[in-house]
């Protein structure tokens, strides 16, 4: 093959200069576009040029813009992974655990995400009881706020680099221990982790502080039995409940599962006409004050004469030095114990450990040990001793701790002299914080390592000795964080990891791994016999010493300062948590904030407004700003604004821990309250939540304190409105166990009475209700006000966080409400709960007046609403006798489509910056996607959580069988830990709820049952344990 | 025999010894002359209001019904006791030209244009409310019954609020074209006075080519009178149904049988408060003493109290039956969130009762019917008494309504509430000094129509035709 060269021009063939341009070139001539500056739309533009221009622009326009479209974050799956099926909701056992709390739940995953509660029916201690905070960790699990990575000093490192850091440390600490700080675990495991590290490096120490101390009972349990431990508690085998000042329905020690028992005794129906008897003595009216049968007042610094004089009362002796009236109640209380003996049962909230001694010698006289008090259990919900925390103050202080370790325990915000404590981490070799959130005490520590949220972990809890419940983690934890057992593992030079250990402990327990995963699945692990309560012996050496240190202690005369836990907040945990801060206080009613609680007779002496005058009492309700007093106690002093609640001590103020956070644990908690754990001080051996100090008005300020109820009596000038709310007494009931069935037919007289009411009572013809008739029955009875349905149905409905500034602006969306009326003594009323959601009426007056039909009937009863039908009229709100029907005032939950309006919402302030929390799309993970989210303008209100009716019924069509009673349970009867309300289609005879109405017959009631609204929702009346006079006789006798 | 009857205690209609020239120069000189100085004043504040109005509706589209104070129990508050009271005031015009008119009432004549445009503007403002207080007002279409592709998706005809819609439209309506139908005979006087070719074209298409022809003429008033008997029922229906949407619900203190009589009582009451307010300022701006004389003055300060009274009774007959009805929840509303002068609204009730009831008994007096002070500032009075009375309808019923745990705080309306209130009074007496400026406030030819019966120089001329013969007269109309 020769080199031979073929050419088409001479050009090519000589390679000229003018050969070499032209073929560089691609076009022959001078591209055209620089005679654009002439003007396209000049005449000398050649046509071409211009469609050139035209295309190019066009096209490149048409690009351009396509790249703005935001690129979608869902990303659909190209192989499922197996047993996942986008849509369909997947459930773990796993347990709720917090300082020493323990609950069994499962996790409800929907696409990866846990987004509810429940509680875990296999758990003997809860049955499936859960409380708001339980129901409301979940959102913590995507809180925006929660530390997101391991840090030395705030500066982000990796887990290796804080490794070799504490290492470090940890070798130079010589001589100097660690301390391990904590709250009460109670977790075998974790315990053995800490086992294991102090195998590690002898001489550390594992110190246990509780903020919410039970030191006093510890202390004395301890000097009356030889342990030092709480014992299980039996409410449901108490016929008589006497409790000094203990919220155990609410706050003390395990009140999801007291709640539980306490509802047993409270059952009733006119066949059982007996319920167990309650008498409760306190200084602020609590929640569990508020289920009392009959309750007395004391101030705080009474306690002990309270328990010494009802010990005296039980065992014969005289009293003196007590007022009449409270005398009166300790022989009454006293008579119940005596008459009751052998099913008795005293309980006692004071942290103060000779009163506690002296409960026990009144449980000791009473029979209480091994009927109402288990000791053949131990409960480990507290296991800290004040004493010791104080003890280690002064040891860091001095120098001679080389490392701190804080797991969970908040002392810089929980102890009462934070300065002493965050002093004190000063002279500490170094400090660790385990905490997930940007606490008080992390902000001290130099070293971060956030650990998981319990739904991202692994772990057990022993909450009752003898009874496990499992962790499980529910998703993969969300940012860098690692569990504080796997760090302490991992330090201390195992091999296995923390789940590695783990498994390999309960494998071994319970027989292989098996058992191991059958166990993780059922979430709880108890003893398969009921253990037998038991007693142990009383040792009454202690006794008289601490009689004789109550009988030293003095009344004081000045103004006494009782300090308590809220039952959404407790010591401050709930303080980031919106559902939680927006819970309103069962009693109070308020949220967001703590406040100065007194009683009308101070109101009147103190801030001159006398609620006897209408006048009066009308402008402090209708007025939501409150008067601020200045509070001076411990040397510290506090503005506080005043609510008045009826039923508080007249000497005594009333204020809730756990508010005045730290900003840094969140937007949520900023601006929330004052922290009034200064108030609280070291007395003797223990904490003490009750102090004396001084209180006076400051002039000119007022503050709003955000209260969904302002009302709180259902008596008017023109008649007691019983047709809202119906109780009576056991007395009454027992001779006459018809009267509500009476009044209702009196009521309804005019209209032929009950038989006949509902198609008489209108003009308008009635109609059959063939199918499902959705129903729910809710017992006042066992309504305790806890209002866990409350965030549980936040939870499951999506419902918005307004804030603040709208919840004081009376624009809470709360689609349930614990309705809360006093009644009788102004200074000491009864109280009575009332869950309201929409009753979905049958001839609902929400219906007619919606001029779109937005609002109207299905034909099981159901009263819907149909959001993207809505215009916001509100006529429906306005026509709702029970004011359930809540309006988006304004763009809560960012579904709006106008841009940037949450902010200017000039009316009263900014939306608070919580709006814009739960808006964040971390924060919307926790969204249930079977439930729209509303847009601003429309109407909303409980809807019976349609979306589980139509799962339910789904499933049952797919299973080929009739809907069976329980294949649904809605949203907030779940949560109950009572089991007050019940649900179900109430046309089947044999369903709950239509078995509940027959069996409760001579109870149930609707509410507003004469302007025939025709509600599916029905009360059980509250029946009271209270007796006067003759009545008395009857119910014992009759 | 005579034609005409003149009566001796009657006064004249018109005053002056006017002749058809003058009316119809006295009538169009406003339009025909430049603006006063005040009449810029007033308008630039009408305007100004307007647009503050137009602000607050911004904000509170924007941002949600939450820039307002109503919350989840007072879920109406200023902005449907606005709309009432609108509505309310909108009722005088039509009462004075329908069925005055059909009660051949002569008197009607000096004031029945001003009325109506009034009842046309404060219908307008009225209509304001029940939309924009809707919370997604971009779906307010939804309330039209319109085959529509949204599935079986209808209006609710049991709803009020939906007969509100059918009511207030066909009341505007109605009253637009009998206002209108009233206007093309002066229209046509404008155009043909004309000096300009813009006005002549533009008041030409106004007047709708009238010519003046007998055949018009003849049209005009069949069209009057068919209007006329339209207008009538909806005057008593309009309020009617407006006080349904209290009626017909449940709430104590709206749930009353009472309401419809006491509505549309009320509302010629506020209506007829409002065009003396006009009137007064009316008459003395334009210098139309002779037109709107106190003749006619007195004549409404006589429906005035009658009104009043009317309301009063009611008012007191729903005390009675709170009282008598023994029911706990009405009692309550009645006699405490109302009557009882120390509660929180207690305040607003005994207003409402002062400015409706007592007040407006001074009119039996005749030295204070003709007194224009006291006119004027009862006027006024009356109208804050209608404000107040659909303010306690609707306030002091809902927020102490059945369960007392729902009983809500203290309702104050925000700024933009108040602004969009405002703003309706810019849109009101915006139209109002346009209406003064290019419309003819007094129908001219009505007034020609009575002068005859009541213009002194007229009732001279008028007497060859008192001589003349049934004959000549059925001859001389018979080619009319």
């Amino acid at each position: 093959m020769s080199q031979k060269k073929y050419w088409k021009s001479f050009g090519e063939l000589k390679q000229t200069a003018a050969f070499q341009q032209d073929a560089k070139d691609e076009f022959k001539e001078d591209l055209p576009f620089e005679t654009a500056d002439t003007g396209l739309l000049s005449g000398n533009t050649p046509r071409r040029d211009f469609l050139k221009y035209l295309g190019f622009s066009t096209t490149a326009a048409a690009i351009a813009a396509s790249c703005e479209i935001p690129v979608k974050k869902a990303i659909p799956l190209v192989n499922r992974p197996e047993e996942y099926i986008p849509g369909v909701a997947k459930y773990y056992a796993t347990t709720w655990s917090q300082d020493g709390d323990a609950v069994s739940i499962i996790a409800k995953v929907r696409d990866g995400r846990p987004i509810k509660i429940e509680g875990n029916t296999d758990s003997p201690i809860t049955k499936g009881g859960t409380s708001a905070r339980v129901q409301a960790s979940v959102l913590d699990l995507y809180d925006m706020y929660r530390l997101r990575y391991p840090a030395i000093a705030g500066k982000e490192v990796t887990f290796e680099a804080i490794d070799k850091e504490i290492a470090g440390e940890m070798a130079k600490l010589g001589a100097k221990p660690i301390v391990i700080l904590s709250s009460t675990i109670n977790s075998p495991s974790s315990l053995a982790a800490i086992r294991q590290f102090q195998e590690k490096y002898i001489g550390t120490r594992h110190i246990v502080y509780d903020a919410d101390s039970k030191s006093g009972m510890l202390m004395a349990n301890e000097a009356t039995f030889g342990k030092r431990a709480l014992p299980g508690y039996r409410f449901d085998n108490a016929k008589a409940i006497i409790s000094l000042g203990a919220d155990f329905l609410g706050t003390w020690v395990s009140p999801i599962e007291f709640a539980a028992q306490y509802a047993k005794g409270r059952k009733i129906d006119a066949k059982h006409p007996s319920m167990s008897r309650h008498i409760q003595f306190e200084s602020v009216l609590s929640m569990t004050g508020s289920n009392a049968d009959e309750r007395f007042l004391h101030a705080p610094s009474e306690t002990g004469a309270v328990a010494l004089a009802l010990y005296n009362a039980v065992n014969g002796n005289s009293n003196n030095g007590l007022d009449k009236k409270l005398a009166e109640g300790i022989a009454k209380a006293a008579k119940e114990l005596k008459e009751h003996a052998g099913a008795a049962l005293v309980v006692c909230g004071s942290n103060d450990t000779n009163i506690q001694i002296i409960v026990n010698a009144i449980n000791a006289s009473v029979g209480a040990y091994g009927s109402t008090i288990d000791w053949s259990v131990t409960n480990n919900s507290r296991v800290g001793i004040d004493v010791d925390m104080a003890n280690l103050i002064s040891e860091m202080k001095s120098g001679t701790i080389g490392g701190l370790f804080v797991v969970d325990a908040n002392p810089a915000y929980t102890w009462y002299d934070t300065k002493a404590f965050s002093d004190a981490v000063k002279n500490v070799g170094f400090s660790v914080s385990f905490s997930s959130k940007a606490d008080e005490t992390q902000q001290l520590c130099k070293y971060s390592l956030p650990t998981n949220h319990f739904l991202e972990s692994w772990g057990d809890a022993e909450p009752v000795s003898g009874h496990y419940s499992l962790l499980q983690p529910t998703i993969f934890p969300l940012f860098k964080t690692r569990q504080w057992q796997d760090s302490l593992m991992k330090w201390s030079g195992s091999t296995t990891d923390y789940l590695g250990y783990l498994k390999q402990y309960w494998s071994g327990i319970l027989g292989g791994e098996a058992a191991w995963d059958n166990a993780l699945q059922a979430g709880v692990i108890h003893p398969s016999v009921a253990s037998i309560v038991s007693g142990s012996t009383f040792n009454n050496t202690a006794l008289s010493g601490a009689m004789s240190a109550i009988g030293a202690s003095k009344k004081s005369g000045k103004i006494e300062i009782q300090l308590y836990q809220k039952i959404a907040m407790g010591v401050g945990q709930g303080a980031s948590n919106p559902w939680l801060q927006e819970m309103p206080d069962p009693v109070t009613r308020a949220t967001w904030d703590n406040y100065a609680i007194v009683s009308p007779a101070m109101a009147k002496s103190l801030l001159d407004i006398d609620l006897a005058d209408s006048g009066q009492s009308d402008a402090y309700e209708v007025n939501p700003e409150k008067k601020v007093i200045e509070i001076k106690a411990n040397g510290v002093s506090k503005k506080l604004p005043v609510v008045i609640i009826p039923g508080t001590h007249s000497n005594t103020i009333g204020i809730a821990l756990g508010y005045g956070r730290t900003p840094k644990i969140g937007k949520t908690a900023e601006g929330s309250g004052e922290d009034v754990f200064p108030f609280t001080n070291m007395s003797g051996q223990t904490i003490s939540y009750a102090t004396v100090g001084e209180a006076s008005v400051v002039d000119n300020e007022t503050y709003i304190v955000a209260m969904v109820q302002t009302h709180g009596s259902y008596d008017t000038p023109q008649g007691k409105r019983v047709e809202v709310m119906k109780e009576l007494t056991l007395g009454q009931f027992t001779k006459d166990p018809n009267e509500i069935i009476e009044e209702r037919e009196h009521e309804l007289k005019p209209w032929g009475g009950i038989e006949n009411f509902e198609t008489q009572g209108t003009i308008y013809g009635s109609y059959d209700k063939p199918g499902i008739q959705w129903g729910m029955s809710v017992d006042l009875n066992s309504c305790i006000g806890c209002g866990a349905c409350v965030v549980a149905c936040n939870a499951e409905n999506n419902i918005s966080v307004v804030g603040k500034n709208e919840v004081k602006r009376f624009h809470d969306m709360h689609w349930m409400r614990i309705d809360r009326y006093f009644s009788g003594d102004m200074e000491n009323p009864d109280v009575v709960f009332q869950p309201m959601m929409c009753q979905h009426c049958d001839n609902a007056p929400c219906e007619n007046v919606c001029p779109v039909a937005a609002t109207n009937h299905s034909s099981e009863g159901l009263n819907q609403m149909t959001y993207n039908r809505c215009i916001g009229t509100r006529y429906c709100a306005n026509n709702c006798p029970y004011k359930v029907r809540r309006f988006n005032w304004a763009d809560y939950s960012g579904a709006d489509s106008f841009p940037a309006n949450q902010q200017a919402q000039v009316a009263s302030g900014e939306l608070n910056a919580v709006v814009g929390v739960m808006n964040d799309d971390l924060t919307r993970m926790v969204l249930n996607p079977d439930v729209t989210v509303r847009s601003r303008g429309v109407i909303e209100k409980c809807s019976f959580c349609v979306q589980r009716l139509q799962e339910g019924k789904l499933n049952a069509k797919k299973a080929s069988r009739p809907l069976e009673d329980g294949d649904i349970k809605v949203a907030c009867q779940q949560s109950c830990p009572t089991n007050a309300i019940v649900f179900g289609n109430s046309n089947s005879k044999k369903s709950a709820v239509s078995v509940d109405r027959e069996d409760n017959k001579q109870r149930v009631f609707y509410s507003l049952e004469p302007v025939h609204t025709l509600p599916n929702v029905n009360y059980l009346a509250k029946v009271r344990h209270k007796e006067t006079g003759a009545e008395a006789a009857e119910a014992h006798h009759g | 025999m005579h034609l005409k009857y003149e009566s001796q205690i009657r006064e004249p209609l018109v005053y002056g010894d006017k002749d058809y020239h003058q009316v119809t120069e006295d009538i169009c000189r406003p339009i025909e002359a430049k603006p006063s100085k005040l009449w810029y004043v007033g308008f630039y504040i009408s305007v100004a209001l307007l647009l503050f109005g137009i602000f607050s509706i911004y904000k509170e589209v924007t941002y949600g019904v939450g820039q307002w104070n109503l919350n989840k129990t007072v879920g109406w508050g200023w902005d449907i006791t606005n709309f009432v009271w609108w509505v309310g005031i909108g009722h005088a015009g039509t009462l004075i030209s329908a069925i005055l008119l059909l009660f051949r009432q002569g008197w009607r004549t000096g004031v029945n244009r001003a009325a109506e445009a009034m009842t046309i503007f404060a219908v307008m403002c009225a209509g304001q409310f029940p939309i924009w207080h809707m919370g997604r007002v971009w779906m307010a279409f939804f309330v039209m019954p319109y085959p529509n592709s949204r599935g079986p998706l209808w209006v609710n005809f049991n709803s009020p609020l939906l007969w509100d819609v059918f009511a207030i439209s066909t009341y505007f309506t109605v009253s637009l074209l009998f206002w209108y139908s009233g206007l093309l005979p002066d229209f046509a006087t404008v155009r043909d006075r004309a000096k300009t070719k813009l006005r002549k074209k533009l008041y030409g298409i106004a007047a709708f080519g009238w010519s003046g022809s007998t055949k018009h003429w003849q049209r005009h008033e069949s069209l009057s009178l068919v209007l006329a008997g339209l207008s009538t029922p909806l005057v008593l229906s309009v309020h009617t149904i407006v006080s349904f949407d209290f009626a017909t619900s449940v709430i104590p203190g709206w749930h009353t049988t009472i309401f419809p009589p006491y509505f549309v009582a009320g509302a010629i009451f506020s209506g007829f408060a409002m065009v003396q307010s006009l009137m007064v300022i009316l008459r003395k701006v334009y210098g139309l003493h002779d037109y709107i004389t106190l003749g006619h003055i007195e004549k409404m300060n006589k429906v005035i109290v009658l009104t009043g009274s009317i309301v009063g009774i009611a008012y007191l007959t729903e005390l009675f039956m709170g009282w008598y009805s023994q029911n706990k929840y009405e009692g309550y509303t009645f006699w405490y969130s109302r009557a009882n002068l120390f509660s929180p609204y207690g305040w607003s009730y005994w207003g409402m009762m002062a400015c409706n009831v007592i007040s407006p008994q001074i009119f039996w007096f005749r030295k204070m019917r003709r007194s224009l002070t006291v006119t004027f500032f009862m006027s006024v009075l009356v109208n804050v008494g209608m404000w107040f009375e659909r303010f306690v309808i609707i306030v002091t019923s809902l927020y102490r309504d059945y369960l007392p745990s729902s009983w809500s705080v203290y309702y104050s309306p925000t700024k933009y509430e108040i602004g969009f209130y405002l703003g309706t009074f810019g849109l009101f007496f915006t139209c109002f000094f346009l209406f003064s400026k290019y419309f003819p406030v007094i129908a001219i030819a009505e007034i020609k129509h009575v002068l005859k019966t009541t213009g002194e120089s007229y009732k001279g001329k008028m007497s060859d035709v008192d001589n003349s013969t049934p004959e000549d007269f059925a001859h001389q109309y018979a080619h009319h």
